[in-house]
Formats: structure tokens, C-alpha cells, sequence
């Protein structure tokens, strides 16, 4: 139609390889934006947004332009997101539905222009969060993996592995109860609350480790002391930051 | 039994879907919510509970779609998955219900509306309609297809151009008639080949509302009842038949204590033309 090929709007021309047969490693478009997006996941308690908030400091210390975003904060879609969590609206499909579209408003607005721009966006929880909790809720795999089939390819996902016992001991006590949701009681798996969150996250951590090979995650052993985790991170942040355009706002 | 686009939600059960999925569609000022005013209240007086639904109307994202409509940043790919969320929303909590019910849903737009303005808008037409595999496929599509010329004084005279309508978004720096019309003309375009694929029954809408509203009572009437020449009374509106008969003869049958209700129900009935119409098609008032 003579109207889309005269406007060229929609990221799909940019990186959604228009072939649905290819399989979902190669779905998600690589970029050659100046920027690089890098990427934290793991479940609740696994550190990594300690691990995310480290390395964003130490980039800037090196005077990077940093850009932060984090999962479900898209100020267009969260209230509707708050709304059907307090009010428990939310199937597993609506559930899914909202959080991309959050995610995709933080795609077109913040994130693909700050790659253009050349920045360094660090983003806590990204598209496999989206996998692991909307599959283990019973969505067809296959349809949520098309759903994101915008999003942009991150230099480095990190996952950050931890077994599930150690995170829920980081957890209890650190916090007052766990939210609805979050505890995966809409799958009525039992009425418990903590008894819910640990086999909701079993289902999650199963649906991570399919994902490792899949996506080609970099695996980070949460349980080591926090210091040698960063330490690993930087590490691999800094190889895939040297091949880059210089990125930094101060010399 | 009923069937989706491909792939089918959690926790949804295809079987025992006995309602009816009727969907109108049409651009913007094609007469879409007329018709559905014209066909609620008949398929009511027929005897049908009527379930009618439509774009952001649903409880979780109607509201958020609205607002976030209001600002000037709501994005093409942000728009099309706000929208989706509002279909599904609707689809798993009035649509299916409602079906399951024996309800007639008579939707006002469908996934078709919504395919066609994120395409518009540069979408992948592959990723729009995988994210619609989900949906029911509908008992019918009832398209009413105007052209630009004729919907353009419907619009002018009436409500005026709006900037979603006008598809302001995708040409800024446009006046509202040139957006109007490249935008309109593009939808049109793209539900032609929707219409296609999706096998719609097209009605011309730039008739007057109530000759389009004949044809499509026609057709529904089609769809209530598959093979009129067959029987006069076919298995699958039989029971409507019999809604119909119960409600007739207990209008007649004297009750002292519900008397006055069904002495009004019954004049309501005799008196309207579609009702005498109905039973005569169906033999009720020769006996």
C-alpha cells in the first residue's frame, strides 16, 4: 500500500525481520545504533538490581551518559497497569498485554532513541521477564515471544542464577508479605502466599534456564559475594563498551 | 464448536459458545453505531438477550487508553497494544461470557478495526495478526463500506474532523481534511484486503440507515436460523420459537397475580410491526 511505504513509521522496518518462519533467536533485531543496551533479569532476590545499580554508578564514574529504565514505570500505561492489579483484573493474557505495552511505550519514546543517540541504557528486567512469567501462567510460548517481536537485542542480557531457597531467605524479612501478582496467586495454585511465590518462582527459574541457550543469557552465580559478581559484569560490559563509539559525555 | 484465529488464551473453553458473535465494522462514520442502535432493541423484541461491546470500552484499559489519547505521546506501537489489551480484556470477560450464556454479542468493530489502523500505522501485518490469533472467529462480519466522498459530508456535518479520525498522528503537519482523507483512504484500502481474507459481507453504507438496516436484519435472521427453507421452524431457532411462544401464551393465559405485566407485554408484542412480522414468518400468528 502506497501509504506505509511513504512514511516509514513503525520500528518493524528498523529491526522486526519481516520472516515469522525464523526461529526467535533471530527475531529480535540486532542493532548498529551507536548506543549499547544492556540488560539485568533473574527472579526476586537474585540481586540483580543491586548489580545493575553498581554498574550504573561506575559507568558514569567513567563518564558515560547512562540512561536507566525499568520494568512496568511507562508513565502512559502504568495506572492501568496499578488498576488491574489492585483490583485484580488481570488474566494471564491481559496481564501479559499491559506489560507490553508498557514496555513497548519505553521501546519507541526512550530506549530506541537513546541507542540512536548514542547512550548506555541499563534496563532492569526486559523482554525474558515478560517469557518466564507469562508462560509460567499458561501463555502459548510461541505468542508471547511474537508479541515482543519489536524489541531491540541487547548487547548483554545477564542472568543472574540463584536457587530459589537463597533468594526467598534474602527476601522474608526485607519486606511485609508478598503482593497478589508477584506471588503468582492468580494461578490458584494454592492460597498460601509464600508457599505460592515459591512455586510460582520454580516456574519461572524453569522457564530462565530454557531461555539461557535460547537468547544466549550470561549467566552470573548470585551466590558469589556481590563485589566478585560486579566485578565479573564490568568485565564483560567493558569488552562490548570498547568496540563501541566512544560513548562518554566527559572525556 | 467455535474456533480461534489459531491459537487459543488460557483457561478458555471453546465448547458450549451456543450465543451468537455478530460483528459490524466500517471506517469512522460509516454508520457502525446507528446499526447497532437499529438492531439491539429488534433482536431484543425477537426474544434474544443482546450483549453489545466495543473499542475501549473495557474495564482495565478503557480509561487508560482515553487518557493516554488526550497527550500528544502515544506512540504507533504503544497505541496498537493499549488497543490489544482492551480487546482481550473485553474478549475474555464480556464477549466469551456472554456466549456462553446464549447471548447475541453484537460488536461494534472487531480485531479487523484494529488490524487495519496498526497496519496504517506501519505495523507488521504477520506480528498484528499473531497477536489476534487468539480471537474467536466470528458467526459474521458485516463490513459497511462507504467511500470517502460520501463519508466526508457525514463528518463535516455532523461532528467535524477529530484527530485520531483524521489520522493526525501519522501525517503532523497536514491539515485535518488532506490527513482525513489519506488516512481514511488508506484504511479503506487495507479493509479490502482484510475484507478478503476474512470473508466480509459487505453492505453499502452510503444508503439511508434504514435500508442498510433491512439488509442487515436479512442476514441475521440468516444466521439465527441457517435453513428457513428447509423447515419453517429449524432445530436452531426453535428455541427462540419457544422463548417467543411462552412469553405469547403467558401473556394470554390469565394470571392474577403478574396480570397487568403481561397484558403490557402482550400489547408491546402485537403491536410492533418486526414482532408480527416474526410470528407470522413463523406460523405463530396463523394459530
Amino acid at each position: 500500500m502506497e501509504i506505509t511505504s511513504s512514511i516509514h513509521v513503525g520500528p518493524f522496518e528498523i529491526f522486526y525481520p519481516l520472516k515469522p518462519s525464523v526461529s526467535s533467536i533471530q527475531r529480535y533485531g540486532t542493532h548498529n545504533y551507536p548506543g549499547r543496551l544492556f540488560v539485568v533479569e533473574g527472579i526476586d532476590g537474585s540481586g540483580k538490581s543491586t548489580q545493575l545499580s553498581l554498574l550504573h554508578k561506575w559507568l558514569e564514574s567513567k563518564g558515560y551518559g547512562v540512561v536507566f529504565s525499568e520494568w512496568n514505570s511507562s508513565p502512559l500505561v502504568k495506572d492501568t497497569t496499578k488498576l488491574g492489579k489492585k483490583k485484580k483484573l488481570l488474566t494471564p493474557a491481559t496481564f501479559s498485554l499491559i506489560h507490553s505495552t508498557d514496555f513497548a511505550d519505553r521501546t519507541e519514546r526512550s530506549i530506541l532513541p537513546l541507542l540512536k543517540a548514542g547512550a548506555v541504557v541499563l534496563c532492569d528486567r526486559y523482554i525474558y521477564t515478560a517469557f518466564a512469567r507469562d508462560v509460567a501462567r499458561g501463555m502459548d510460548r510461541e505468542w508471547v515471544r511474537d508479541l515482543y517481536g519489536f524489541a531491540v537485542k541487547p548487547a548483554v542480557a545477564f542472568y543472574f542464577r540463584v536457587p530459589l531457597e537463597t533468594a526467598i531467605g534474602r527476601l522474608v524479612g526485607a519486606r511485609d508479605g508478598f503482593k497478589f501478582y508477584e506471588a503468582g496467586l492468580d494461578l490458584g495454585l494454592t492460597d498460601d502466599p509464600e508457599d505460592s511465590f515459591r512455586m510460582f518462582q520454580g516456574l519461572i527459574i524453569e522457564e530462565y534456564e530454557q531461555m539461557i541457550p535460547e537468547f544466549g543469557l550470561t549467566t552470573i552465580d548470585a551466590t558469589l559475594p556481590v563485589e566478585a559478581q560486579q566485578a565479573r559484569v564490568r568485565q564483560i560490559v567493558q569488552a562490548h563498551l570498547e568496540n563501541a563509539k566512544d560513548l562518554r559525555i566527559r572525556p | 464448536m467455535r474456533q480461534t484465529y489459531g491459537k487459543l488464551l488460557p483457561g478458555m473453553r471453546l465448547s458450549d459458545l451456543s450465543g451468537k458473535l455478530i460483528v459490524i465494522e466500517g471506517t469512522d462514520g460509516a454508520g457502525r453505531t446507528t446499526q447497532i442502535n437499529l438492531l439491539k432493541p429488534w433482536l431484543e423484541e425477537l426474544g434474544h438477550a443482546v450483549l453489545d461491546t466495543g473499542m475501549t470500552r473495557s474495564r482495565l484499559a478503557g480509561e487508560g487508553i482515553r487518557r493516554a489519547k488526550e497527550g500528544n505521546n502515544l506512540g504507533h506501537l504503544t497505541q496498537s497494544l493499549f488497543y490489544a489489551t482492551d480487546f482481550i480484556d473485553r474478549l475474555e470477560n464480556e464477549i466469551v461470557p456472554a456466549l456462553r450464556a446464549g447471548f447475541i454479542v453484537l460488536t461494534d468493530r472487531y480485531i479487523y478495526s484494529l488490524m487495519a489502523r496498526a497496519i496504517v500505522r506501519g505495523m507488521d501485518p504477520t506480528w498484528i495478526r499473531s497477536i489476534y490469533s487468539v480471537a474467536l472467529v466470528p458467526d459474521a462480519v458485516f463490513y459497511l463500506r462507504i467511500g470517502i466522498d460520501q463519508l466526508l459530508p457525514r463528518v463535516v456535518f455532523s461532528r467535524g474532523f477529530d484527530y485520531w479520525e483524521s489520522g493526525m498522528d501519522l501525517y503532523p503537519g497536514h491539515d485535518m481534511y488532506d490527513s482525513f482523507c489519506k488516512y481514511q483512504g488508506a484504511l479503506l484500502s487495507e479493509f479490502d484486503q482484510l475484507g478478503e481474507e476474512y470473508k466480509f459481507e459487505t453492505a453499502d453504507a452510503s444508503a439511508d440507515a434504514d435500508a442498510v438496516c433491512v439488509h442487515l436484519k436479512k442476514r441475521i435472521l440468516g444466521i439465527l436460523e441457517p435453513n428457513p427453507k428447509e423447515t419453517v421452524v429449524s432445530n436452531s431457532c426453535s428455541d427462540l420459537i419457544e422463548t417467543f411462544a411462552q412469553r405469547v401464551l403467558e401473556s394470554l393465559i390469565p394470571q392474577p397475580n403478574r396480570a397487568e405485566v403481561h397484558a403490557e407485554n402482550g400489547l408491546e408484542i402485537a403491536s410492533h410491526q418486526h414482532n408480527s412480522a416474526a410470528l407470522r414468518r413463523t406460523g405463530w400468528v396463523a394459530r
